[in-house]
């Protein structure tokens, strides 16, 4: 469980982010529109919590995943990071914060100078952040590498001589180099392959324990979510649509997204084949031109009039579960919702 | 006739690298029949999409050759067949769904014209028959709106929808056998529902029998009928579904089982985090000789035999066949 003290302030807060990118079209190039990749979202961390982000492509998780880290700027809202506000912090006065939020990328590869030796690589933020240098960042890169199951003596090969699994390992090296607070970890394991999917989740799971690191877990796969997280949110072109702790998101999914997710994925067990419920049909909208109303409304097989032009809010309806469905009121009956005609 | 439409017999497919010779297939067989839904499995790098590449007979001639072995279709042998032969039969008896639609569709030609064309050199109809056959098809693959979407650029259509033209195409000729690498693993998961169960839809009405290539245990249980489990370029188990399932008996496959996290299992649902088991070590590279089992290595079961005699595919019953020499010893130990 997460090691959350009830009194503790969550190291992450996020309230009301907003990332609007704008569409530029026609001739003179003007601004046509925007995409709502990002539109109202809030959620807090805990230190020693995994919060996972999941949902499809292009409902802006890594929009979230870049804005938290100050890669991009947000639109309008409040980041919160171990108490301090970052969220209009010029790069500048950002660089002080910087070694606290750390990231995961899931191809680590691409963000590697292929001509530096490994070595080099993990340990420049520790010199960057004036951490260490010379022989004492030597030490503690070997001493990094042994953490996360590299040999020391590997610190002189290149990126490209290691494998897909080592490579992360590698970024994760690099990650807890400078002792984050925070790790936001994008698809960090959807390149690899099962067997080395679980040595890196089970690596993470034992760096969080040991250091107390709060995780924003980005992925797509469920399966993957469910083993690493705590609580989980699930968004929908832009929007948090249900954010509670994970045995109350796989055993009593409210929102209609969410248990269409559920019983979109595939479980590796023959037997359960027929036993799929009701496939969700039709396509994710377009980001840039989102349904109004309820986003969800155009697949929703619960659609009530009311879905195309009310945008419900994402609220507490039991505790600690959140929801945002016109049919999932405050302390409303969470058996089944009817299909309306 | 046989009952099988495609018999592959210790298929052989290597390519020439700097580093030496790639064993990237080394000795597969398998049969597939007729209506039958064909799982091959592995990990990435295991030879599974050279596999299918040398079945069409599409290995790059510049790097790559089939070695060795027989890949008869129809009882015809492929391997020997006039590159004027092969070309009738892919796209048309034997056709392909390749992983990345955008790089096997034609950006500056509309959806419509592509699928036609396919038609009419296959088919040998009008063109106008042909364009109605691409707007039927389209239709077969719940494309709402396909008459205007017939008009349409691949650009102009969603991943989920370019995939079910692809879907489109390939069966567009009614083929004995659709060969799917990875169809859906460039999808979201309410997408790649859609379209796993539009091909098992498709699958019922035109009978036509279907390799699916993927890494996905969770899309082999849910669409095959028997899987072929790959390692290093060989294969190392195959059996019904279920029982590979059940009852999987080479250590490799028990060691994939136990490292996917579930959602099927209500054990961690209290919200503990169980490890995951790892399989430790790599893969072998393709570039040595492996003179004993590939997973050697890797193996607990391992003795010093399995590092130097290959270990021949053993019958087991029903169905279930395993390449390992201490199979009793497996068999008999907790999953
Ligand atoms: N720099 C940018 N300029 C314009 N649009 C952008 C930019 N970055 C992201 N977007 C758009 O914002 C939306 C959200 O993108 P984002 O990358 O956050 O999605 P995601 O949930 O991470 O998807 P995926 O699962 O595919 O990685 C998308 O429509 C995307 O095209
Ligand atoms: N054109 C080529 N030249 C050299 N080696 C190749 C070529 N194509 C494939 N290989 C090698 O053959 C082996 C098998 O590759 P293949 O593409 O069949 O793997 P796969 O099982 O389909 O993996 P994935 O799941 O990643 O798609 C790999 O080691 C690969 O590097
Ligand atoms: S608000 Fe309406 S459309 Fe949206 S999820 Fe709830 S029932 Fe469905
Ligand atoms: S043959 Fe030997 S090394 Fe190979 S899987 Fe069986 S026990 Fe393991
Ligand atoms: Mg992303
Ligand atoms: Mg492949």
């Amino acid at each position: 469980m997460s090691s959350q003290s009830a009194s503790e302030r969550p190291v992450l807060e996020v309230e009301g982010l907003v990332k609007h990118f704008p569409i530029h079209g026609g001739l003179l190039q003007r601004r046509v529109g925007a995409v709502k990749a990002v539109d109202g979202v809030s959620f807090t961390i805990a230190r020693g919590e995994t919060l996972g982000l999941v949902g499809e492509s292009g409902c802006g998780k890594s929009t979230i995943g870049k804005t938290v880290l100050k890669l991009v700027e947000p639109t309008a809202g409040r980041i919160v990071l171990a108490g301090e506000d970052i969220s209009s912090l010029k790069p500048g006065a950002m660089w002080a914060h910087r070694r606290r939020i750390q990231t995961i990328f899931q191809d680590p590869y691409s963000s590697m100078n292929p001509r530096l030796p490994s070595g080099t690589i993990v340990g420049e933020p520790l010199e960057n952040f004036g951490l260490s240098s010379g022989r004492d960042t030597a030490d503690r890169v070997a001493r990094l590498f042994e953490r996360v199951g590299l040999r020391p003596d590997a610190m002189r090969k290149y990126a490209h001589e290691f494998s897909g699994g080592q490579r992360q390992r590698l970024g994760i090296a690099k990650a807890l180099s400078v002792n984050p607070d925070v790790i936001v970890a994008d698809e960090p394991v959807s390149a690899l392959d099962v067997s080395v999917q679980a040595q890196v989740l089970n690596l993470l799971i034992d760096l969080q324990e040991e250091f107390r690191l709060a995780y924003l877990f980005i992925s797509h796969d469920l399966a993957v979510m469910r083993h690493i997280s705590h609580r989980i949110a699930v968004m929908y072109l832009g929007r948090i649509v249900e954010l509670t702790d994970k045995r109350s998101l796989f055993m009593r999914p409210l929102h209609p997204y969410t248990e269409a997710l559920l019983s979109a994925a595939t479980a590796p067990d023959p037997k359960r084949r027929r036993q799929r419920k009701h496939i969700v049909q039709g396509d994710v909208p377009s980001p840039a031109n989102p349904p109004p109303g309820c986003h969800f409304h155009t697949r929703c097989p619960y659609a009530i009039a009311d879905c195309k032009v009310i945008a419900p809010p994402l609220i507490e309806v039991a505790e600690g579960h959140h929801v945002a469905c016109l049919r999932r009121p405050v302390g409303g009956d969470p058996g089944p919702l009817s299909v309306s005609s | 006739m046989s009952a099988n439409i495609l018999e592959v017999r210790d298929l052989q497919t290597q390519f020439n690298t700097l580093d030496g010779v790639v064993r990237a297939v080394d000795g597969v067989s398998f049969d597939l029949a007729r209506g039958e839904t064909l799982g091959i499995v592995g990990e990435s790098g295991c030879g599974k999409s050279v596999t299918a590449l040398s079945i069409l007979r599409l290995i790059p001639p510049e790097t790559g050759r089939i070695a060795a072995g027989s890949i008869k279709f129809e009882g015809e042998e492929l391997t020997t067949l006039g590159e004027e032969e092969m070309k009738r039969l892919r796209g048309h008896r034997i056709s392909m769904i390749f992983q990345e639609p955008m790089t096997s569709l034609n950006p500056v030609l509309t959806v419509g014209t592509q699928i036609a064309e396919n038609v009419v050199r296959h088919m040998g109809v009008p063109w106008r028959a042909a364009r109605e056959r691409a707007c039927e098809m389209l239709d077969l693959v719940r494309i709402a709106d396909a008459r205007r979407r017939l008009d349409e650029y691949p650009h102009q259509l969603s991943g989920g929808m370019r995939q079910r033209v692809m879907i489109a195409m390939a069966l567009s000729c009614d083929p004995q056998v659709l060969i799917a690498d990875e169809p859906t693993t460039a999808l979201d998961v309410t997408i790649q529902a859609q379209i796993l169960q539009l091909m098992l839809e498709l699958k019922e009405k035109t009978g036509t029998a279907i390799v699916l290539i993927t890494h996905d245990l969770g899309v082999v249980a849910e669409t095959t009928e028997r899987v072929v489990v790959m390692y290093a370029g060989r294969k190392v188990e195959e059996a019904p579904v279920e029982a590979l399932f059940t009852e999987p008996l080479h250590p490799y496959t028990r060691g994939l089982m136990r490292a996917i996290p579930r959602l099927d299992i209500e054990a961690d649902a209290a919200g503990t985090r169980p490890r995951l088991q790892e399989i430790p070590g790599l893969v072998p590279r393709l570039t040595q000789p492996i003179p004993g089992c590939a997973f050697a290595p890797r193996c607990g079961f391992a003795t010093g035999r399995c590092a130097v005699e290959s270990p021949p595919l053993l019958d087991v019953g029903a169905g279930h066949t395993v390449a390992c020499w201490e199979v009793d010893r497996v068999r008999a130990s907790a999953l």
